[in-house]
């Protein structure tokens, strides 16, 4: 007998308030952690090294004040939040962090979070900007200092079979993530948006054993019987960024729509690209993370030598996820100094809109109150497509 | 032009030394050639960065490089950039992003529009690009991102996106362990350059013509490096303010006989200035770097502001796009392009194995660390620049660490028991905000009441030093 | 049969504007929001209610809009003013292609289809500097009353030039060009300026087309009229008053729910209205 839905929902939602609970309780009782702000860091290198990895989460509530200390306030606001949280100790039982190259607020402020939180493991991991065999190789390369670096902070050696059992690991997280996703195609969703990202993010707090049973729990609990009191409104997809925070979701569904879908940081665009099993796990998670990740931040070249050819190569996912379920319209949310997204908001719009699906754009600083002055928009913007 | 922007003109700037004063009508020939390329077909040109150290690949298959940052920088000079940045944002882009890519798009976009260059275009414009060569190195987003946008406004024009990466500083590990993949990355990737490029032109690589540009830059380089470090005479005779003009031979015309014979001038009038005992500023009080960020284009007369205080910079980190092959640790290599790829990796791990041996250093604060004492430095004046995280990020940490690892300064002051003892402070340091070329983010006032201050701090630390002698 | 009756509030950040509909206007009311907690917008719906000698409870549907739409007790539906202005102008204007509204607080520009239907917006809420309150910051500053501020601008002869749109340091410039002799009505006319060019780039991110309606506070300038029809190169025109399009948006699109709830044979629970303080949003 499956748990009911809302016993799920309301576990999840404490586990996401008291958000990294068992990854301390854990910590306690000696696993080590290790923190992650962005997608491009192959978890499953650190999961084989017998650490646990934690996507850091910041706080739209929280005003960020000892970081601004250290950090200049054109970084990214969602990135300084997370800083500032990590300064303040509230992710005080994490052993290490590793920080991707993705964008120039990360890779700038590297040296910053690696002596000012004086951990006793920090990594920087290379991501290449462009793709192609040179990159991959190189990527390739890169991925094994990361292991050597991971071996000797825990003396702990990755074995390819270590690797590959942690690739079906994450292989197997990422499907039931998926289908997850699944249970919004109906009308009304069988789950909300909002408990769709506080059932992610309770995921990437915890050892990848645990969120796969987690998502088993969530998948029996709404299967079946549409069990959301979701009205019938618009339903809304949202592009951009990682969007680890509930209030623009929130004001969405409050404003009468259906987050259905996304492709952000968080959600799709991590959570979708699967790992190969057969190739050699070192070059398997080279490709996943080079050539399948859909980030703004890799340069994939313009072979079609037009723009519109180029727009369906770089934002045909968008367009693809907006049709499969069904979504009436998209909001673009972007942060502010965001300059791999920013770029891309006019080709972004246009390509959209061009296979006419209405899209919304909104810049945001990471606040709570900014985010709430978005709400005459948002409203707008679904009386415009209701 | 209209009588108001003609009153609104900027009025040149005074500069120290000749040779700086030199630059404006060499940028001016410089963009003036590139449209008379345009026009008459004579040379392929490229929209490209500076700074990826691909100048002689361009220059030995006669590629015409447009440095885009610097036409952004102009209009920013002539304070002629709102109109493109206006119309970038109304083309949908975030006003907080890199202002040079908002005004080098607003610009292209209006000039796709028209068929032709838009009214009054600075300089007579930035002509229309053969092909876009972007870097997403591990600098900065806007330089992989760029290009890509105004594609949206041109698809013809083909990119190549060369990516040129270099291990981060890590106090723990040896970066030397990572170069040999590095190297061999970045060798591929400018070799897939020149393959694009001569599909581009039509022409093969001469690689004997490569070594030898390859071989005057080097020679460039270490040249740079000598002219510049002659300004840690007392009185320094060329400043910061001079620096933001002679960086154009630096970062705009190296692999070319130009930017050699330039530095060979510059070294020679420095010379005779020392030997005159000439300074950049009359009478030198305080000695200042300019340590981090870009400079606000269209306020360089906050330098000649300096000045008038008697404070002159002679040296800062900014455009230093040069260290002395000589003294770097990399291997001898035959082949062009992997000299090219060692001296990528020699420049931007420059600092490494220094900051290693001093606890708590890093690179940037032990660069700070060698400059105040190697140029006799009293305090450091930073530029935080809304629009560009690439180079204004971790600025304010620096100072932090600095502070931490480092007090060169004894000041004098009356202890416990009432005794005078002296104590040692940190560098005094301003930091200045604004942009690199949107003027609505800069308010003189309130940045010369800034310097003012800034002034006053370091005459009453003169005051205590005297003191305690 | 009766035509039914159908009212509109628009409670803005600074004004509260309220319409009776009843096949016409009847009642036409603006009136101050209330500083604190919006203690005065009921009054507003009070007065035209009074006006129109209608009692709220005859009222067929009535609809909010504007900052302070949310929480209006009396109100059957709450909509925003881009809707409401869409659906106003279109009424006015039917061939209107683009709204512009300057408000106290925040300005925005629409597209609007021929059905009075927004197609796309574009909205700045987050600065003063792109509002009306930009204006009568500027106006403080130089001591003159709002309204001669627009009349005064246009009898400038050389606009003075003000780089800085940030309302501090705008204040700031202007200050320092009284001081070097600059005329107050150049100063106006550049302030116009500087806020038109803003406004302009912000509408300019839709496929602006003509006509453009100019609606709000900024409507009652003829200055700032003036120096928008040249930023965005359209004739802007005007509504005898530009401060009612979205409460006359709201009372239209009342109607156009209400009838259609009936032809759906879906009609709307009538509850005892409460004319009461709208509660903080």
């Amino acid at each position: 007998m499956p748990e009911p839905q809302s016993d799920v929902v309301s576990r999840v939602d404490a586990m996401y308030q008291d958000y990294a609970g068992r990854a301390k309780e854990l910590a306690g009782q000696g696993a080590r952690f290790i923190g992650y702000v962005c997608s491009f860091v192959p978890l499953e290198m650190i999961a084989a090294s017998g650490c646990f990895p934690f996507r850091i989460r910041g706080d739209v509530h929280e005003p960020i004040t000892k970081g601004d200390t250290l950090l200049e306030t054109i970084v990214c606001p969602f990135y300084r939040s997370c800083f500032d949280l990590m300064l303040k100790g509230k992710y005080d039982f994490a052993s290490g962090v590793v920080i991707p190259h993705a964008c120039d607020s990360m890779v700038r402020s590297y040296d910053v979070w690696n002596y000012a939180l004086n951990l006793p493991y920090t990594h920087f991991v290379n991501v290449p900007s462009v793709c192609g065999d040179s990159a991959l190789r190189f990527f390739e390369a890169e991925l094994i200092s990361f292991k050597q670096s991971l071996e000797k902070y825990t003396g702990v050696s990755i074995t390819d079979e270590k690797l590959a059992h942690s690739i079906r690991a994450y292989n197997l997280n990422r499907k039931k993530a998926r289908d997850i996703y699944a249970l919004r195609k109906t009308h009304p969703p069988a789950i909300l948006g909002s408990d769709l990202v506080k059932v992610l993010s309770v995921g990437a707090s915890l050892p990848v054993e645990e969120s796969n049973e987690l998502f088993d729990q969530v998948l029996q609990a709404c299967s079946g019987a549409n069990k959301t009191d979701a009205q019938s409104g618009p339903r809304i997809l949202i592009d951009g960024p990682c969007l680890d925070n509930m209030d623009l979701i929130k004001l969405i569904e409050d404003c009468g729509a259906q987050v259905v879908g996304d492709t952000t940081c968080n959600g799709a665009r991590d959570h979708f690209p699967l790992t190969d099993e057969i190739r050699p796990p070192v070059q398997a998670l080279a490709d996943r993370y080079l050539n399948k990740l859909n980030c703004p931040k890799t340069y994939r070249d313009n072979q079609a030598g037009t723009f519109e050819k180029d727009a369906d190569n770089r934002f045909g996912d968008i367009e693809s996820y907006a049709k499969d379920y069904s979504a009436d319209g998209v909001i673009l949310y972007v942060y502010k100094y965001c300059d791999p997204f920013g770029f891309e908001v006019p080709a972004r719009k246009t390509y959209l809109e061009s296979k006419n699906i209405p899209v919304l754009y909104l810049e945001d600083l990471y606040s709570s109150g900014a985010t709430g002055q978005l709400k005459t928009r948002i409203q707008a913007f679904l009386e415009m497509i209701g | 032009m209209s009588d108001e922007q003609k009153a609104n003109k900027p009025k040149k700037r005074m500069t120290a030394t000749k040779a700086a004063a030199s630059i404006g009508p060499m940028v001016k020939e410089f963009i003036a050639g590139t449209l008379k390329a345009r026009e008459e077909r004579s040379h392929k040109l490229a929209y490209t960065f500076i700074v990826c150290h691909h100048e002689e690949i361009l220059r030995a298959l006669d590629v015409l490089p447009i440095w885009t940052e610097n036409f952004a920088g102009i209009c920013g000079a002539k304070r002629d950039a709102e109109r493109f940045l206006q119309r970038a944002e109304s083309l949908g882009f975030s006003r907080s992003l890199c202002t040079y890519a908002l005004c080098g798009l607003g610009f292209d976009q209006w000039r796709e529009e028209l068929g032709e260059m838009p009214p009054e275009a600075p300089w007579g414009g930035q002509a229309r690009p053969d092909m876009m060569i972007s870097s997403g190195q591990i600098l900065c987003d806007p330089r992989a991102k760029w290009y890509q946008a105004a594609q949206q406004y041109m698809p013809d024009v083909p990119i190549y996106n060369i990516d040129l990466p270099h291990p981060l500083y890590d106090p723990k590990n040896d970066h030397k362990e990572q170069w040999a993949y590095y190297h061999k990355y970045i060798v591929e990737q400018l070799r897939g350059l020149v393959s694009f490029l001569e599909e581009q032109t039509g022409k093969k690589m001469d690689y004997d013509r490569l070594s030898e540009l390859v071989e005057l830059t080097e020679k460039t380089w270490n040249l740079i490096h000598e002219t510049y470090e002659l300004r840690k005479a007392v009185p320094t005779p060329m400043g910061t303010g001079d620096a933001m003009n002679t960086m154009v031979p630096m970062c705009f015309n190296m692999g070319t006989q130009v930017a050699y014979d330039f530095f060979v001038n510059l070294k020679k009038e420095l010379e005779e200035k020392i030997q005159k005992g000439e300074g950049e500023v009359a009478e030198e009080k305080y000695r200042l770097m300019w340590g981090g960020g870009l400079p606000a284009w269209f306020a360089l007369k906050d330098f000649n502001y300096f000045n008038s205080k008697g404070a002159s910079f002679p040296v800062e980190t900014t455009y230093r796009m040069v260290a002395p092959l000589y003294e770097m640790d990399i291997p001898d290599a035959k082949d062009p392009i992997e000299r090219i790829a060692w001296r990528w990796l020699g420049y931007w791990n420059f600092w490494f194995d220094r900051a290693r041996k001093r606890p708590g250093s890093h690179p940037d604060v032990e660069r700070l660390i060698n400059h105040i004492e190697n140029y006799k430095i009293d305090g450091i004046v930073m530029h935080e620049a809304f629009s560009c995280r690439t180079w204004h990020v971790g600025l304010i940490w620096q100072l932090n660490q600095l502070a931490k690892i480092y007090k060169p300064i004894p000041v004098l002051s009356l202890g416990q028991n009432g005794k005078q003892q002296t104590k040692h402070c940190e560098l005094p340091s301003l930091i200045l905000e604004s942009d690199i070329i949107d003027i609505t983010s800069y308010s003189e006032a309130d940045t010369r009441n800034k310097i003012d201050a800034f002034i006053e701090t370091l005459e009453s630390l003169r005051q205590n030093r005297a003191d305690s002698k | 049969m009766q035509p039914s009756i159908y009212a509109g509030i628009d409670i803005g950040s600074t004004m509260t504007k309220a319409i009776i509909l009843h096949d016409e206007i009847v009642a036409q009311v603006i009136g101050p929001t209330g500083a604190e907690h919006r203690s005065l917008a009921f009054q507003v719906m009070e007065t035209a209610l009074e006006q129109a000698g209608v009692d709220i409870q005859s009222i067929s549907y009535i609809v909010s809009t504007g900052y302070g739409r949310i929480n209006v007790p009396f109100a059957d539906k709450q909509i925003t003013e881009i809707s409401c202005h869409a659906r106003g102008i279109a009424h006015l204007f039917p061939t209107a292609k683009s709204i512009v509204d300057i408000g106290g607080q925040d300005s925005k520009a629409i597209s609007i289809n021929s059905a009075g239907r927004p197609v796309d917006f574009v909205m700045n809420d987050k600065c003063a500097a792109g509002s009306g309150r930009f204006v009568e910051i500027i106006a403080d500053t130089l001591g003159i009353d709002l309204s001669e501020v627009g009349a005064t601008s246009l009898r400038s002869d050389r606009p003075a030039r003000i780089s800085n749109i940030c309302t501090i340091w705008a204040q700031q410039e202007v200050a320092a060009q009284i001081a070097a002799g600059e005329s107050v009505e150049n100063i106006l006319a550049g302030v116009h300026d500087a806020l038109a060019g803003k406004i302009a780039r912000m509408a300019k991110r839709l496929r602006l087309e003509g006509p453009v309606v100019l609606t709000g506070g900024g409507g009652k300038n003829p200055g700032l009229i003036a120096a928008l029809s040249r930023h965005l190169g359209y004739e802007v025109l005007v509504p005898k008053e530009p401060l009612i399009t979205g409460a006359l948006g709201a009372a239209l699109l009342g109607r156009e729910l209400y009838e259609k709830a009936i032809k759906n044979n879906t009609p709307i629970a009538t509850q005892p209205r409460l004319l009461d303080r709208v509660k903080l949003y």
